[in-house]
């Protein structure tokens, strides 16, 4: 039927990404953000599970891995792998840790008068 | 005697008997002649009938022959374009992941699925182009790429899964065969109920099992699935009925030119139909390899020993980054010079390396004591 040569170089996932969330909006909770990092629990997560999650817990087997990582290796958007990410941990097979917090800078002012005071004492 | 001679009767008679012979003989020739023309006559009309009906054939092949390759092409145009389309949607849901657009995108893609589908089908009944050749595929990822081409995709349930993957070929026909199955599914039962797919390994190959808890199909409805669907030659676009029902037509047409089974005649659990999509032996195939693998076995191969004598020292896969992607050992210096300790030194005892060392230290002894007067008659002093 398909004569050769009139094949597309290219072509799209056989499976749509609609399909793998099963038409599911993204979470609306903010759980995950981009720098969320995540791993697989000690849980063993069953058979049955989907192609996608299964790569995704084996993907994130080996330590923290954050969520824009995994998007990348999976080739999803970042909303589906979250949709993906939000059902493994709300069954127990992710575990996440939120991102370590930025270093709080210090007020300028406050450093001035630590440095005023030592001035005053030793200087 | 000579009264009935003189009787104008009598000569009447006389005269009229030959001429009443003639007659009759004419008579009898005129009839032969008329039913050798109404012989000749119905030998035309049948022949008239025939060409006629001969006629109505090809003006009909003609016809269908047309239908088909204006469909054909138009539905050429139309498969390029929603393939096209389906390539831009998935690099807007890439660039847009994050944003709430995405579910907007989801949506699209959603229906340029369903719009793609539409045109193979009726690609399919013109010996079109089906599309894309795909790569090797598991029945399970088949199975979900038919669901995503059906409206309703959101009520069919898949139930189990499969080791087994579908040859490259087949992957597309499968797939566009069993979303027709699931449209007819979902569009005869209740808004609401669930479709069910089961996949199950039997002696033969692999049964892809469509239950679905609608109606089902009477007698004539049965008659007619089986007719479309055990054909051995195409329906065609003509006899689709009005208005027109594909969904049995293409997947004859595909189950009879890429090998595989389908059978309705069986009822659900729930009260609907069940389908039944054989693949056989020939159309499967082992599951592909991930492209991406984690290796957690790769230490082992590290150990595998090196081709002897080579100098370079392949690089070679051991475990895994956190991220999936192979850690790989630095590779040995590239140099066509074999290395310093990788050539076998012969090995010395100690009292060779004893006597080298005693040389060693008289040669320069010598040396010292040689140079000495030179470097004093140098000397300033």
């Amino acid at each position: 039927m398909t004569a050769p040569g009139e094949q597309e170089p290219e072509s799209a996932q056989l499976v749509r990404p609609y399909v793998i969330t099963n038409g599911r909006g993204l979470p609306e909770n903010d759980q995950f953000n981009l720098i969320t990092l995540v791993t697989a629990s000690e849980q063993r997560p069953p058979s049955h599970l989907d192609p996608e999650k299964r790569r995704l817990l084996e993907l994130c087997s080996g330590g923290y891995l954050s969520v824009a990582e995994i998007a990348g290796h999976m080739g999803l958007p970042i909303g589906i792998v979250k949709v993906l990410l939000s059902d493994l941990s709300s069954d127990g097979y992710l575990v996440t840790r939120a991102p370590a917090p930025p270093a709080q800078l210090v007020d300028v002012s406050l450093l001035q008068e630590v440095l005023d005071g030592l001035q005053a004492r030793f200087g | 005697m000579t009264q009935y001679l003189q009787d104008p009767a009598l000569w009447a008679l006389i005269a009229g008997t030959p001429l009443a012979a003639t007659a009759i003989v004419r008579g009898r020739k005129a009839r032969a002649n008329l039913r050798q023309e109404k012989a000749e006559l119905e030998k035309r009309a049948a022949d008239l009938e025939n060409n006629y009906a001969e006629a109505v054939q090809e003006a009909h092949n003609r016809a269908e022959e047309a239908t088909k390759s204006a469909l054909k092409s138009a539905m050429r145009t139309l498969q390029g374009l929603a393939n096209e389309q389906q390539l831009a949607i998935s690099k807007t849901q890439e660039k847009y992941g994050e944003h709430q657009l995405l579910q907007d995108l989801l949506e699209i893609d959603h229906m340029n699925s369903q719009f793609g589908r539409r045109a193979q089908s009726i690609a399919v009944l013109c010996d079109g182009w089906l599309g894309r050749q795909r790569a090797v595929a598991s029945v399970y990822d088949v199975v979900r790429s038919a669901k995503g081409r059906i409206r309703h995709y959101t009520r069919v349930e898949i139930r189990s899964q499969s080791n087994f993957a579908l040859v490259s070929r087949a992957v597309e026909p499968v797939a566009l065969a069993l979303a027709e199955l699931l449209d007819n599914a979902t569009s005869y039962s209740a808004p609401d109920s669930p479709i069910d797919i089961t996949i199950r390994t039997v002696p033969k190959g692999v049964c892809v099992i469509i239950d679905d808890a609608g109606v089902g199909m009477n007698e004539e409805e049965k008659n007619r699935a089986d007719k479309l669907l055990s054909a051995t030659h195409a329906t065609g676009v003509t006899g689709l009925g009005n208005p027109p029902q594909f969904g049995f037509a293409v997947i004859g047409v595909l189950a009879a030119r890429y090998g595989f089974t389908v059978s309705v005649d069986s009822a659900s659990p729930y009260g609907g139909v069940r389908a039944v999509v054989l693949l056989p032996e020939d159309l499967l195939t082992n599951m592909p390899e991930p492209v991406e693998q984690p290796t957690t076995h790769a230490p082992a191969a590290a150990e595998q020993p090196q081709p002897s004598g080579s100098t370079m020292t392949s690089s070679t896969v051991s475990g895994s980054t956190a991220g999936g992607l192979p850690k790989r050992r630095r590779k040995g210096s590239i140099s066509i010079v074999p290395r310093a300790d990788s050539t076998t030194a012969p090995a010395r005892t100690s009292e060779e390396t004893a006597s080298i060392m005693g040389a060693f230290q008289r040669g320069t002894q010598s040396g010292r004591s040689a140079a000495n007067p030179n470097r004093e008659g140098h000397d300033p002093q």
